[in-house]
């Protein structure tokens, strides 16, 4: 518990951890600023012309649903027709939707906060490494995986609490604009439940990151280790193995790539067209679920998890 | 008095065999520690003395469980190091070759820090300050505390738990002459109060001043240990300058009574002398009157450079690793003290 309080000191106290929460509730900030600028509340007149609109939109669905019916038009197209109801919303510019735009704005949320762990966290201990401090706690506590257990343990406290803290005033914020200057639009029990969610999955994967961060820093032993290998991995193998692979038609491509089971993780689903390739679409495409995504991200940072602490265990110390 | 001391001594470090190779990424290999001994006393205040890159360092880093040893056993307190390090921790205080501060904290809370982490009241870090003379600097940042003052503050934390046993690796380094009287005087305090003090230097002087004993160590090998003035009778010759007007001649007449003679430039060095009275008369006899007459007593200096063949010769630079093997191309095991405390 002393080290736990310690070891929250030192995180706070950091220059670059302040540093990066003032980044951090700037970049949401100007979102919600840009937001509020760019928002109004629809006048009457654009009611109106939504709503005629709408009007004209279903008697066209309605002419081509009973083309379907008869027997005329793609497959594929007629599926999608009674997925498609027109609504207001759909024809009121310039205004705010919460319902509509507050998945992508959680997204854009996420990874910034995901950001801000990794670095928080591969500077954490990458500083306490170079710095000596490291040493100095152990001199105080000779227990290695104690230590940085319980680093980790802290700062992974640390990074949700401000997670969660950041979600919550994000949403809520976006929530009362939408009520003073835009429109909450259709939020029913499965909207707040898919919302939720994806907030679930947005703290996890931000939880990955800071671990991730953590663990690679301490393998590397400096801060910049971590940036190296997430920057070292983006150029050599999200785009020079992309770029080998799609030279050699290797099927498949996307399977190998860890951008692809982060968006399956954060989207639930995400569906590929592996072509040149005859047949349906079906046939040509592939898809991974979230599921997918838990495993593989999870199994990577267990893995760079458990190599960090080995390493830690046995390694010797400047 | 003598009994009780006697029960008093038991060891408080115990190193044996202690072997360290660092390998580089490169797959060089350096050998840092080649199968080191050492033993300190409880109330010992111990030298422990040798050139640069010798393996001090790395020993005291191994006993404190911050590098793997590749063989060797060694204890604290007791306890077998580095296994069952955490159940003595607490009574041991440690600072290893220049420590490092994390710069934005100010000299205050860094050792609050370290106090929350040990568990140790915080009227403890006010005590420490006091006592390493930062009492009135402690709030500004260890990034604008001189090294001097980096390395008072490193002491303090050293301090901060009472330790019985203190352990200071190099603890006059970049200290002023100021700091050097009070780091000596702080550790004839500790000793007085009865805690164990290991102290690592390459500053002889210093050492022979502050230590009661003193284990000299050679490329990762014990040369020689044992209490201070045993260790310096040991090497006492029995020496003496002698200056005279006709010194070469003067030299003959002593040559000529069988005692080994050093002849230099204005003086010549005289060995194996039982009493000095013993020159005068002979060279008086012989119309020769001697202007100096000085016993060579050796310092911790001379012994050390001698042991570790560090000491420079004219016109060759030494290297830090031409400091002697022992028991390799120098054998010096015959000279070896063996520190039997009496
Ligand atoms: N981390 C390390 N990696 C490689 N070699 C090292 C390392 N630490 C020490 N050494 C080497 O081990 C030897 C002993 O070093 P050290 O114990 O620091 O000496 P001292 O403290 O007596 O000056 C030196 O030759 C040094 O170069
Ligand atoms: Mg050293």
């Amino acid at each position: 518990m002393n080290l736990v309080r310690a070891e929250l000191s030192r995180l706070l106290a950091r220059r670059f951890t302040q540093l990066m929460l003032i980044l951090l509730v700037g970049s949401f900030v100007v979102t919600i600023a840009t937001m509020v600028g760019s928002s109004h509340r629809p006048t009457a007149a654009e009611w109106e012309r939504a709503e005629i609109q709408v009007v004209q939109e279903e008697s066209r669905q309605e002419q081509m649903r009973e083309l379907c019916e008869s027997g005329q038009g793609t497959t594929d197209f007629c599926q999608t027709l009674s997925e498609r109801k027109p609504r207001l919303e759909d024809y009121l510019f310039g205004v705010f939707v919460f319902e509509r735009e507050i998945g992508n704005l959680v997204y854009f949320m996420v990874a910034f906060v995901a950001l801000f762990g990794f670095l928080v966290a591969a500077s954490f201990v990458g500083a306490e490494l170079n710095s000596g401090g490291m040493t100095n706690l152990l001199l105080w506590r000779p227990q290695r995986l104690t230590v940085l257990g319980t680093k980790l343990g802290t700062l992974l406290a640390s990074v949700l609490a401000v997670a969660v803290v950041a979600t919550v005033g994000y949403i809520a914020s976006f929530w009362v604009i939408a009520q003073v200057n835009g429109l909450p639009g259709d939020v029913d029990a499965e909207f707040w439940g898919d919302l939720a969610m994806l907030v679930v999955r947005g703290l996890l994967l931000v939880l990955g990151a800071a671990a991730l961060g953590f663990c690679l820093a301490t393998l590397g032993r400096h801060t910049a280790a971590a940036m190296g290998v997430v920057a070292g991995y983006a150029i050599v193998w999200e785009v020079g193995a992309r770029i080998v692979m799609e030279v050699v038609e290797a099927g498949r491509t996307e399977t190998y790539m860890l951008s692809t089971y982060l968006g399956a993780w954060m989207g639930g689903r995400v569906t590929f067209y592996d072509g040149p390739c005859i047949g349906s679409f079906e046939d040509c495409s592939y898809s991974l679920t979230w599921a997918h995504g838990l495993i593989v991200l999870t199994a990577l940072v267990a893995v760079v998890a458990v190599a960090a602490f080995a390493n830690f265990r046995r390694r010797d110390l400047a | 008095m003598l009994t009780v001391r006697f029960l008093a001594m038991s060891a408080v470090i115990e190193i044996d065999g202690l072997r360290k190779t660092f390998r580089t990424l490169r797959g060089g290999a350096r050998v840092a520690l080649d199968g080191f001994d050492m033993t300190v006393e409880a109330g010992q205040v111990h030298g422990f003395l040798g050139p640069n890159g010798s393996g001090k360092t790395t020993t005291l880093r191994a006993l404190l469980g911050l590098v793997h040893a590749d063989a060797g056993r060694m204890a604290v307190l007791g306890r077998q190091a580095p296994a069952e390090l955490p159940a003595v921790a607490g009574r041991v205080g440690a600072i290893v070759e220049s420590p490092q501060f994390f710069g934005n904290f100010t000299g205050r809370r860094t050792l609050r820090l370290l106090a929350t982490a040990g568990g140790v009241p915080h009227e403890r870090v006010e005590e420490v300050l006091d006592q390493v003379g930062l009492r009135d600097r402690g709030d500004e940042r260890v990034k604008g505390y001189s090294l001097g003052m980096k390395q008072r503050l490193a002491v303090a934390s050293a301090l901060l738990k009472q330790p019985e046993l203190l352990i200071l690796d190099e603890p006059a380094n970049g200290l002023d002459p100021a700091g050097i009287r009070e780091m000596r005087d702080l550790m004839r305090d500790l000793a007085a109060a009865n805690v164990t003090v290991l102290v690592s230097s390459h500053i002889l002087a210093e050492i022979q001043l502050i230590c009661d004993h003193v284990t000299i160590i050679s490329r990762g090998r014990r040369v020689l240990s044992g209490p201070v003035s045993e260790v310096l009778s040991g090497f006492d010759k029995g020496e003496y300058r002698v200056r005279v007007a006709e010194h070469e001649r003067a030299a003959e007449v002593i040559r000529g009574a069988g005692l080994p003679v050093t002849v230099h430039d204005d003086h010549f060095v005289v060995g194996d002398l039982a009493d000095p009275a013993w020159v005068s008369e002979t060279l008086g006899g012989q119309g020769m009157w001697i202007r100096e007459l000085t016993p060579l007593t050796p310092d911790l200096e001379s012994v050390f450079l001698q042991l570790t063949g560090t000491e420079p010769e004219p016109g060759t630079h030494k290297q830090v690793d031409d400091a002697v093997r022992p028991g390799a191309e120098h054998d010096l095991s015959v000279t070896v003290v063996e520190g039997e405390a009496k």
